[in-house]
């Protein structure tokens, strides 16, 4: 429980998953066997590859299905169901078959143009220590501007889709006591904001959310420091008293 | 809050970073240099070589002469060894590269020596003294047969668009390719079926090169005067070879329909013809095309044409890249470095640059061309936003810095420091 926060950036390594989709029984046929890298990868890229966009695309599948097949419904059910704080990857999965299953079949038979297919790909991350280790969640509110916007999402994002508790950094802070601070991050996390607004956004909650803590502990350092001024006052001026009592001996 | 020795203090202010590194941080910010940094940590102890054939004119050589001098300055030794050749070669080695872009070409017995014996006599020349050996494209390709030694790692970084290679050609690469560690592609669709890992590293650009550095005004105005053209548009432009897969053709077509609704001036700026028979043939074509069409200019551009085509795109109102296939057509990342709008097909790598309506807009056929480019002549609100997201979005994707990530992140990888 003594351990401290160690923070890493990542740098995803994206390669073809292997499966190629040119319609919907094709994408589905992908969505369902594809690992769970390969899942996260496409509902994840767009707040990651565009971290400062305005309004966030819709993910990959949704975007493909849209833009490809030129089914708007379709898409706009697979945007919704591949919002990823849903639940764990295998509920994200369910959830973009589930809608695939419930396409009318006339719209089964839609298929991309030459070129425009559905390429399956995966991320896999390699970490870097950023050679920064919060002692307690004060100061990891100290050090989050200074990390990238990949170690904001792999200590907010990855690493807890994927059970990596090292590095998930919300679970940390609770074990910590940093209720307040968990929470704010929790829910921004879920609101799933591009990473760059998400990694500010955490970073002016915190801050706001410390102020009333920092007022109280600078008022009771100064009570501290009062009490001992005055206690080295009294001493002082009791070493002098009795200075002049000898003295006065002398 | 600790530190670990070697590593960055977390209290104080940061040490100073200079060179490169330290115009960079500029543009990015000192947090993506801090990862760039921690990436390279990783790789303390190894030596890089960089391998290709040619230190100027092309795209790789541009990039390897800065992505070089910033590992360098990440701490990483890295050195740069130039493959040469004979006109016999080098004619192989085109043809090659036009039969992996989809050409059809022979491809003899002869040049099967040819490109053999020259790999035999650099092999004995070049300095392949690192531990990490990046080759680039498949010219040196060959070398690692000759050249590898035990605890090497191998990387085969491919530029060239393969989705219609010629199987010939391919197939006398690909058994040398497969000798590789890992095989980096600049797209997902660029990736043939092969048995080492494929890894997906996009091309970037440099934003301090002579084509794409900050211009005043008053330079802008004088190239344009050299070049005889108006300072005043609205100028549409597409600046890209002559050549049929951009659609020049198209452009002028779309731009009549524009050309019919408002005034607008159309620059239709490339090199290619001079040097390929199949270029004059497309720029002549276009010349005639574009005879019954008011306000089309054409200019043929000289190679090192860097600084003129900087300030052709940065008068530009609305950049085209109306291409009917693509490889990663950088040219569009060039574009939204300069905050201008872009119309660009849905081709190639141009999605992974243009994001519909929030950094550009994705158009399919003249029409549609036509279309958005009027809606952008018109809305000078909608370029804006679309240049300030597009600059941002280049920042954080095709700068120098991320493919140096990508490729410190690859290394990690190949020598096994990486993934977790």
């Amino acid at each position: 429980m003594s351990e401290g926060f160690r923070f890493f950036t990542s740098a995803p390594l994206e390669s073809p998953a292997g499966q190629v989709a040119s319609d919907l029984e094709s994408l589905k046929a992908g969505i369902a066997t594809v690992s769970p890298e390969s899942i996260f990868h496409h509902v994840t890229r767009m707040p990651v590859r565009f971290p400062h966009v305005r309004d966030l695309p819709e993910n990959d599948f949704a975007r493909w299905v849209g833009d490809a097949l030129q089914l708007p419904e379709v898409s706009e059910r697979l945007a919704f169901a591949g919002s990823l704080p849903a639940g764990s990857l295998e509920e994200v999965r369910a959830a973009l078959l589930a809608v695939l299953d419930r396409v009318p079949e006339r719209d089964r038979r839609r298929s991309a143009s030459e070129g425009a297919a559905f390429q399956f790909l995966e991320a896999r991350t390699v970490l870097a220590d950023l050679g920064i280790e919060a002692a307690d969640p004060a100061e990891v509110v100290e050090v989050w501007p200074r990390l990238d916007d990949a170690a904001t999402f792999l200590h907010l994002v990855e690493a807890p889709v994927f059970g990596r508790n090292e590095y998930a950094l919300i679970p940390w802070l609770r074990a910590r006591g940093a209720r307040g601070l968990a929470d704010s991050a929790a829910k921004a996390v879920a609101a799933g904001p591009p990473v760059a607004r998400l990694h500010r956004d955490i970073g002016t909650r915190w801050r706001r959310s410390m102020i009333g803590r920092r007022l109280v502990e600078r008022i009771d350092a100064a009570e501290e420091i009062r009490l001992r001024e005055a206690r080295e006052t009294m001493a002082r001026l009791a070493e002098k008293l009795k200075g002049a009592d000898a003295g006065g001996k002398r | 809050m600790t530190s670990t020795p070697e590593m960055l203090p977390t209290t104080g202010a940061p040490p100073a970073r200079t060179g490169w590194l330290e115009r960079y941080e500029r543009v990015v910010g000192s947090e993506t240099l801090r990862a760039l940094e921690a990436l390279a940590r990783k790789m303390k102890g190894h030596r890089i070589v960089m391998v290709n054939t040619t230190k100027t004119g092309g795209g790789v050589a541009e990039i390897l002469h800065r992505v070089v001098v910033i590992l360098n300055e990440l701490g990483i030794p890295t050195t740069w060894e130039v493959m040469e050749g004979d006109a016999r070669f080098f004619g192989v080695t085109k043809r090659m590269h036009n039969a992996l872009h989809g050409h059809v070409l022979p491809l003899t017995e002869e040049d099967r020596e040819i490109y053999r014996e020259r790999t035999r006599i650099e092999a004995k020349r070049l300095a392949l003294d690192g531990d990490l050996i990046m080759i680039h494209d498949p010219q040196p390709a060959a070398l690692i047969e000759l050249c590898r030694r035990p605890g090497q790692y191998w990387i085969w970084r491919c530029h060239i668009d393969l989705s219609r290679r010629d199987e010939a050609y391919w197939e006398f690469i690909r058994p040398v390719v497969e000798q590789y560690d890992a095989a980096i592609f600049s797209h997902v669709q660029f990736v043939p079926p092969l048995t080492v890992p494929a890894i997906l590293v996009p091309p970037s650009i440099d934003p301090f090169a002579e084509k794409n550095r900050e211009m005043e005004e008053e330079e802008i105005e004088s190239i344009l005067a050299r070049l005889g053209l108006e300072p005043h548009g609205p100028w549409v432009t597409q600046i890209s070879r002559f050549d049929r897969i951009k659609d020049p053709i198209g452009v002028v077509e779309a731009f009549r329909l524009v050309r019919a609704r408002r005034p607008a001036k159309l620059l239709l700026a490339g090199g290619g013809a001079s040097d390929d028979p199949e270029g004059a043939e497309v720029l002549a074509e276009v010349r005639e095309k574009a005879k019954g069409v008011r306000d089309v200019t054409i200019l043929e551009l000289p190679p090192q044409s860097d600084r003129e085509i900087n300030a052709l795109q940065r008068t530009s109102t609305v950049v085209l890249q109306k291409s009917l296939r693509e490889g990663f057509a950088l040219t569009v990342s060039e574009a939204l470095w300069k905050r201008r709008a872009v119309v660009a097909s849905a081709v190639g790598g141009i999605p992974l640059q243009v994001l519909d309506e929030r950094t550009g807009l994705l158009v399919r056929s003249i029409e549609g061309t036509a279309f958005q480019t009027v809606r952008l002549l018109d809305n000078p609100e909608l370029r804006r936003d679309l240049g300030a997201e597009g600059r941002i979005h280049v920042r954080d994707n095709f700068l120098h810095t991320r493919e140096v990530r990508d490729y410190l992140a690859v290394f990690a990888r190949v020598v096994g420091k990486g993934p977790v």
